[in-house]
């Protein structure tokens, strides 16, 4: 056996990358998330200057490479404001932007296709603004924008995998490394790609199957 | 000439046609007439091919449309004006009327544009020729199928409900046309719900119920008290066609 | 804080020739990507079975693994095989097999939305399957997806900065040496970031341009 063979050991490397890749994505799909809802109740209220800012930021990570800002972040914050930046945290805030800033155009499509009427007749019942985001807009908004999040986060899990050009240690760092070492790109490869495969099937299945069960519960209460 | 012999069609146990007999010569105007559902548009479609037989045969100048080549030589002999247009929507209306031409008769460009101005002329839609149809009303629309129709030099037009889709208005431009075409001697198997003008451009009219062509008779006897008022289906059908 | 614009001027001509790069990578992988979308978008509408089956697995495969995991297996494995080309051309190559996969999707949709009764015409008329293939259904299909194409292509050029992990010194790769030279990594990135936004801005105008005039003549509900 040569020293580059693949070993049973390799499995446990992979199995380490699948973990670092599943834990990042699910991370920053929660801050991404939660960050993407804010800014939009943000721009719900109109804030003046900051609505603006947003939809400008937002434009711009969505027009530009994911590689490109966590270079920014991973490269550029440290040597300009002096901070420590380790590849984790750039590839957390990084990625978590991202996500955000489609999250926020996502959930603001769903906000603006709820039907103008039932918010009128909100006001006129004397509702606030937030007990009509809350009540009203909010159960509605999230069940248009169900299917296109879905969409999004099965496209986030592959934007984790720039992550590795930085040095996390993700599932295609273990690809690169495995590669190097074995020098079997075809096997190493299609290894790592038909993991990335299979979890983005799994996702979509499950997202198919939380789109459903919402669209099922949504229908039972319009009845 | 068209011979229809013994055609049946079927969609799974649904029986659409049955054992249809009919002859159109050269020169005739020829109207089917029927509730809907009877089978008339799809006895048209089995005649330009869009469906296949379930069983008989059809035969255009004794080419059988059965067959890919028979099929082929019959639809260059015959040209088809349908209900909903069916006009090509990338397309100008004059590229509309010349694709075939140029791209099945093979005539070049120049004289097949010629020749689909001329007929954009005849049918008052010169001003039209590089509109695209989603331009146009649906009367001007149907009047483009029929030059497309005609700019092929069919021996046999066949009009698949053509002013079903149209208001009073722009059924009579289409009508006019149509009526004109036949007064030239232009050969045409015609499905319509227009009783009145059937009776006046009609050569033949045929009556099909639920499948079975149940009359063909001259246009003047079908109307007359002994010939098709006396079948009481048929009075049935034109008191409540000229009702509405 | 505020540094010097001036240490950037000297690196401009070699972030140009980056530029220039990235331009021909995308103009080569759309043309690619396009050409092959069209053939798999017709195989996924063949009658014949097992094309329907080939397409979609295609399809499926290439838009569900992390492009740069494609690039590496392309990258490293091509040579394997004995086939020995260059990085960019195994870019090109590489975004042209992922953008076709995505345009294969929305040029299907393009001819499953072409009305059937066109279709008929079409064969009454005399027309042959090529000649209906190639002057109505494909005409057809394209001028309805250039707008959901244009998104397509936009992300083949934000996809295009990865070819820098390849050795490719495109504008992301120019930019990571000039970053590196000048130790200015925040300013260089920061204006990378602008510049990319402005080209995918340029390209989603253009697009809108050429779906006008693909759909000149039609109301623009339709439209």
């Amino acid at each position: 056996m040569r020293y580059a063979d693949f070993t049973p050991y390799d499995l446990v490397l992979l199995a380490q990358g699948l973990g670092v890749t599943l834990g990042l994505f699910a991370a920053t799909t929660l801050i991404g998330l939660a960050l993407g809802a804010a800014l939009t109740v943000l721009h719900y209220y109109r804030v003046p200057v900051i609505g603006h800012v947003v939809v400008a930021v937002t434009e711009l990570l969505k027009n530009s490479p994911v590689l490109v800002q966590l270079f920014l972040v991973f490269f550029g914050m440290p040597a300009f404001f002096q901070v420590n930046m380790t590849p984790v945290t750039a590839a957390l805030l990084t990625v978590s932007l991202n996500t955000a800033a489609f999250a926020f155009v996502i959930f603001r499509s769903g906000v603006e296709a709820v039907d103008r009427d039932q918010i009128e007749a909100a006001r006129v019942f004397g509702h606030s603004r937030w007990q009509i985001l809350r009540r009203i807009i909010s159960p509605q908004a999230a069940a248009f924008s169900v299917g296109p999040l879905i969409g999004l986060l099965v496209n986030q899990l592959q934007v984790t995998s720039l992550i590795s050009v930085i040095g996390v240690a993700d599932l295609t760092k273990i690809g690169n490394i495995l590669n190097l070492r074995t020098l079997e790109p075809f096997v190493v490869w299609s290894v790592i790609g038909l993991t990335y495969y299979l979890c983005a099937k799994a996702l979509a299945a499950l997202g198919g199957r939380l789109e459903r069960h919402l669209r099922r519960s949504v229908v039972w209460q319009g009845l | 000439m068209i011979e229809i012999n013994n055609v049946e069609k079927r969609f799974g146990s649904a029986e659409v046609l049955k054992r249809i007999n009919l002859k159109v010569e050269p020169g005739e105007v020829v109207t089917i007439l029927g509730s809907s559902g009877s089978g008339k548009s799809t006895l048209i479609r089995c005649i330009n091919g869009l469906e296949t037989l379930s069983g008989g045969a059809i035969r255009v100048d004794g080419n059988d449309v059965s067959t890919a080549a028979g099929l082929a030589a019959a639809r260059r002999r015959s040209a088809t004006v349908f209900q909903l247009f069916n006009l090509y929507p990338h397309m100008t209306v004059l590229q509309n009327v010349t694709l075939a031409p140029i791209h099945v008769l093979g005539q070049p460009r120049a004289e097949a544009e010629t020749r689909a101005r001329a007929l954009l002329d005849l049918v008052g839609l010169t001003a039209q020729a590089d509109a695209y149809p989603q331009r146009l009303s649906g009367g001007q629309r149907q009047r483009v199928g029929i030059c497309r129709a005609l700019a092929m030099q069919p021996r046999y037009l066949l009009l698949d409900e053509v002013t079903s889709a149209l208001d009073p208005e722009m059924t009579g431009e289409v009508l006019d046309i149509l009526a004109r075409l036949a007064a030239e001697g232009t050969t045409m198997v015609f499905v319509t719900h227009e009783i009145e003008f059937a009776r006046r451009i009609s050569d033949r009219i045929v009556f099909l119920e639920a499948g079975e062509l149940i009359v063909d008779m001259p246009a003047e006897a079908f109307f007359s008290e002994e010939g098709g008022l006396a079948v009481p289906r048929i009075r049935k059908f034109l008191s409540k066609m000229t009702k509405d | 804080m505020i540094r010097s614009w001036n240490a950037l001027e000297p690196h401009l001509g070699f972030l140009l020739e980056g530029f220039a790069l990235t331009v021909a990578a995308c103009v080569l992988a759309v043309a690619g990507a396009v050409v092959l979308g069209a053939l798999i978008a017709s195989l996924r509408t063949a009658r014949s079975r097992a094309a329907r089956a080939v397409a979609a697995v295609y399809c499926d495969l290439f838009r569900n693994v992390p492009f740069i995991v494609q690039l590496f297996f392309f990258f490293y494995g091509l040579p394997e095989l004995g086939i020995y080309i260059g990085a960019f051309e195994t870019g090109v190559l590489a975004m042209s097999i992922a953008g076709g996969a995505f345009v294969a999707d929305v040029i299907r949709a393009g001819i499953l939305s072409i009305e059937q009764g066109v279709i008929e015409a079409a064969r009454v008329f005399g027309l042959g399957r090529w000649q209906i293939f190639s002057r109505i259904v494909m005409p057809n299909a394209l001028r309805v997806s250039v707008r959901p194409m244009g998104s397509v292509l936009i992300n083949l050029v934000l996809t295009s900065s990865i070819l820098s992990t390849i050795t490719v010194n495109e504008l992301t790769g120019t930019a990571k040496i000039v970053a590196a030279t000048t130790f200015m990594p925040f300013e260089v990135y920061a204006v990378l970031l602008v510049l990319y936004a402005a080209l995918t801005y340029a390209l989603s105008l253009a697009v809108a341009g050429v779906h006008r005039r693909l759909n000149r003549g039609m109301p623009e509900a339709v439209a």
